[in-house]
């Protein structure tokens, strides 16, 4: 049986937990754990970077990882009512 | 002192009251799922959201439209057209919140006000209630209301056999949508069969408000536990 297509709010919340867990996360790495194409994934992370949920850090050897903002994580706390929210509502 | 004596002595007092709970119903309930839809995006609960902000106005303008045609004012056939413009407006959003996922992608490429579907939908609205000023009647706006609660009834009554067990609050939304159906009816009937009597009007009211009631309970109830 094919597995069910995840919702996009399914895939930011499978994203925002993947930072949190990992307090910091390299783009390629958050690439593989997120299980999209590298299209798909530029399309979710510019949004969460537009939105703030996100940040891209550079540390001092250039090296770049995203971390959660304080927005990313009030939002992984709301996700379950939102989530919750629209199943209730039949949205 | 009879009660529908008390009704028409007092029918604008009541008529203010009765607009001022349905406005700060909608007023709460856009607040609520304004602050979800920033946070997700999701496209149902904007089109959800702009329901019942076209609902809060459309009931503002009812009560204009109400005050004003009282006093003989000219322009108050404007006002009608509004109030009837915000309700088509409404019930359109309200059904599309159901049915969005049919017709677009989840990805939000542009506003819920101004894109072509709710242009498309703004047209018709124009349309039914210019026709009704034109020819001085309300039936345009109540046949297209009953029949988008009789889509919204089939709609959610499929979404209540499908998960109703597990969201409890499905069985509520099938029970507003035959509320929000019952009231349109007798809306239609109270102009086409009942001349306007004040007891009709009186129950259509408080249907009404048990309506917008349940939206709110909902809206709060899984605000508040998530469930």
């Amino acid at each position: 049986m094919a597995a069910k297509k995840r919702e996009r709010l399914d895939v930011i919340r499978d994203i925002l937990n993947t930072i949190r867990e990992n307090r910091q996360i390299k783009p390629t790495r958050l690439l593989y754990a997120s299980n999209l194409s590298p299209q798909m994934f530029k399309e979710y992370i510019t949004e969460l970077v537009s939105k703030k949920f996100i940040v891209l850090n550079v540390d001092g050897k250039e090296k770049k990882f995203f971390s959660l903002t304080k927005k990313g994580q009030d939002f992984l706390v709301e996700y379950k009512v939102i989530e919750s929210f629209i199943e209730n509502f039949g949205l | 002192m009879e009660l529908s004596t008390f009704i028409l002595e007092n029918k604008w007092i009541l008529e203010l009251f009765y607009m001022f709970i349905i406005s700060s119903i909608c007023i709460i309930i856009f607040s609520k799922t304004d602050k979800f839809f920033k946070l997700s995006l999701h496209t149902g609960i904007r089109y959800f959201r702009n329901a019942f902000l076209f609902y809060g106005f459309a009931f503002i303008f009812r009560y204009l439209f109400g005050v004003f045609s009282d006093l003989s004012f000219n322009y108050s056939d404007i006002l009608k057209f509004t109030f009837e413009y915000f309700f088509i407006m409404a019930g359109f959003f309200l059904l599309y919140s159901l049915i969005w996922k049919k017709f677009e992608s989840a990805k939000k490429e542009y506003s819920s006000l101004f894109n072509r579907r709710i242009f498309l939908f703004s047209i018709f609205a124009v349309v039914l209630a210019m026709l009704d000023v034109i020819w001085a009647t309300y039936y345009f706006m109540f046949i297209s209301q009953i029949l988008i609660f009789f889509f919204g009834i089939i709609i959610s009554y499929s979404n209540y056999r499908k998960n109703g067990k597990k969201h409890k609050f499905l069985n509520f939304y099938l029970i507003a949508m035959l509320l929000g159906f019952s009231a349109w009816i007798l809306n239609f009937l109270a102009e086409s069969v009942f001349s306007w009597r004040h007891m009709v009007l009186t129950d259509i009211g408080l249907i009404n408000v048990m309506f917008f009631m349940l939206f709110l309970y909902g809206v709060i109830k899984i605000t508040k536990n998530g469930s």
